[in-house]
């Protein structure tokens, strides 16, 4: 990643002109060989891009970042106030599921916010189908099958009714119960969750883990 | 079956139970009201596997029997038809209803596949309608809706000789009302944690009727877990929520205050709806009182801004106090007095609004405790 600030202005020849006339502006060139340049605003759009494949022509006082087309992204340098190159490697990617993780692992944390007495027997249970969330026991020591979901809807409940059917089959962990966990319960996944014996917990993931929000409560 | 009914009692009977049946009925029968006639009675029933309400009504039967009719659809038909008597009848698998010239055709669900509604639990005391319903609207505006925090959303009863304490919170704000009962058991001490929502739609109804409202609760052994309001002809049961680990709540209040403001209630709840135009959601008004009475004003500097000034009588050192609008609102409503007396701590504790009679002193029975909002100065 190389980070330039600089005095430019940036001319696009090519489908489309565009002309950004002289000012100080950011200009990042990515490893994959894009070039965006960017104003000091805005969280989610350059002012003028390259995507990849291109290739940047680098001469004294003009860049031309040329692609496959023959579209041209030419920025003239009036004065370079900075120039600096960073290795940051492969990214791991933004991870969708990640909030989900998150709150399987502090539920695995806090079981208690099922009930009194709940305690973890293990994350990720394997079945002969895959894996349930949390395998927990209850106060009096009896199973109880947990399926977090961020938004609970039917799809859950279905999945988490699939395992419940099996590991019920297993004479050492029957009688297994249901717990369907969620941020949010659909009101249909409610109902099926309900009909088949399968309680509904709505979890808050801020209080679980710990952000407090700014305001003052009694206790 | 067939009977012929007056046409209001009937519209009552039919929407009260109707409105605890379920929106999205996991079984089609759950949906339906069952009427069934013995004994010269109506009984008119609904249940959703949480909450049971029951009605009887006196009716001419000329014979006896039950049907099972969808409870919505029968609610709108009822309230919408003329006053004249309602004649009833199953005929086969419908049934049909006769109200001057207006005819309609049911059809009818298998009476044999509605569950059995529980039983009301073992009477644990009665108390005056009326008192019973002022008491549960005090309260029940204090109970939580964030169904993440389930004890929130329920009223707590506490059982206590021949005290009935009421208690509900969502932590920014707490109701207490204590009234007095008549317990079957002069020693009884228990509690229960009721939905809020159920509670406070069945003392609405059951406080116009008048008389006695029984509680019925079971201690031990079958409807535990549940309990049960029996009042005139209409008795409700309701699933418990678990109260097991409910916070010691009445420890909150202070127990002596270092400021005390007496403000008419009529005039204040005016203000704070005036000013709170201009705050937007979830931001405070500000309270500021002094000796010359009380300022009330919202809106930042960037923004809309409004005051109002009123006379208030207060003891104790000047003192801002910021609030969220609608919980001071909902407080000052609830008091069913025409003065109002704040206690204050100081600015970040919280206040204790009460009823303020003639005399300037606090009313017991009714508590109301608020917490400040934090603001910027």
């Amino acid at each position: 990643m190389r980070l330039v600030i600089a005095r430019c202005s940036v001319d696009y020849v090519g489908r489309l002109a565009a002309h950004l006339p002289t000012a100080n502006r950011l200009i990042m060139v990515k490893a994959d060989g894009s070039v965006s340049i960017h104003a000091d605003d805005r969280a989610y759009k350059p002012l003028n891009w390259m995507s990849p494949p291109c290739r940047l022509e680098e001469a004294p006082g003009v860049w031309r970042v040329v692609n496959k087309a023959g579209e041209e992204l030419r920025i003239t340098l009036e004065e370079i106030f900075s120039d600096s190159s960073h290795e940051l490697g492969v990214d791991p990617g933004l991870r969708k599921d990640g909030v989900e993780a998150h709150l399987q692992e502090l539920l695995a944390a806090q079981p208690e916010t099922f009930g009194d007495g709940y305690s973890l027997v293990r994350r990720e249970h394997m079945t002969a189908i895959g894996p349930v969330d949390l395998l927990c026991r209850d106060s009096a020591g009896a199973h109880v099958a947990v399926e977090v979901k961020r938004r609970g809807e039917i799809d859950g409940v279905e999945q988490l009714t699939r395992y419940l059917e099996l590991m019920n089959r297993d004479p050492l962990l029957a009688p297994v119960a249901g717990i369907f966990a969620a941020q949010e319960i659909k009101p249909q996944a409610r109902v099926l969750a309900v009909d088949r014996g399968i309680r509904c917990v709505v979890v808050d993931y801020d209080r679980l883990r710990g952000v407090v929000k700014d305001e003052w409560t009694l206790f | 079956m067939k009977f012929r009914v007056e046409r209001d009692a009937l519209a009552d009977a039919v929407a009260w139970t109707a409105k605890s049946l379920p929106s999205r009925p996991s079984v089609p029968v759950l949906a339906g009201v069952m009427l069934r006639v013995a004994d010269g009675r109506l009984h008119v029933s609904g249940f959703d596997y949480e909450v049971s309400s029951q009605v009887d009504v006196e009716v001419q039967a000329d014979a006896d029997g039950a049907a099972l009719v969808s409870g919505r659809l029968l609610a709108e038909i009822t309230k919408a038809l003329p006053a004249k008597p309602v004649e009833i009848a199953a005929v086969g698998s419908h049934l049909e209803l006769v109200c001057g010239s207006a005819r309609f055709t049911l059809p009818t669900m298998p009476v044999e596949d509605y569950p059995t509604l529980p039983d009301l639990p073992q009477s644990a005391g009665t108390v005056d309608a009326a008192t019973f319903a002022s008491a549960v609207a005090q309260v029940a505006i204090a109970a939580g809706r964030d169904e993440t925090l389930p004890m929130m959303t329920g009223v707590r009863l506490e059982l206590n000789g021949s005290t009935l304490a009421l208690l509900a919170t969502d932590r920014y704000r707490l109701a207490v009302r204590e009234i007095t009962w008549s317990p079957a058991d002069e020693d009884v001490d228990t509690t229960a944690l009721v939905p809020a929502r159920t509670l406070a739609d069945t003392a609405k109804t059951m406080g116009p009727l008048g008389g006695e409202v029984t509680i019925a609760l079971a201690t031990a052994g079958a409807g535990e877990g549940m309990i049960g309001f029996a009042g005139g002809p209409r008795r409700t049961t309701s699933r418990l929520l678990d109260g097991q680990s409910y916070p010691p709540v009445r420890s909150l209040f202070p127990a002596s205050f270092n400021a005390e403001a007496r403000v008419p209630v009529s005039a204040l709840v005016e203000v704070v709806k005036r000013v709170s135009l201009v705050a937007e959601k979830a931001t405070p008004i500000r309270l500021t009182f002094g000796e010359d009475g009380l300022v009330v004003e919202a809106g930042g500097t960037e923004e809309a801004r409004a005051s109002e000034a009123l006379e208030a009588a207060f003891t104790g050192d000047a003192l801002t106090i910021a609030f969220n609008p609608q919980y001071l609102i909902d407080g000052l409503g609830a008091l069913g007095s025409a003065t109002a007396l704040f206690g204050f701590t100081d600015s970040f504790k919280p206040a204790v609004l009460m009823p303020c009679g003639d005399d300037g002193e606090a009313v017991p029975g009714y508590r109301y405790l608020i917490m400040p909002i934090r603001v910027g100065r």
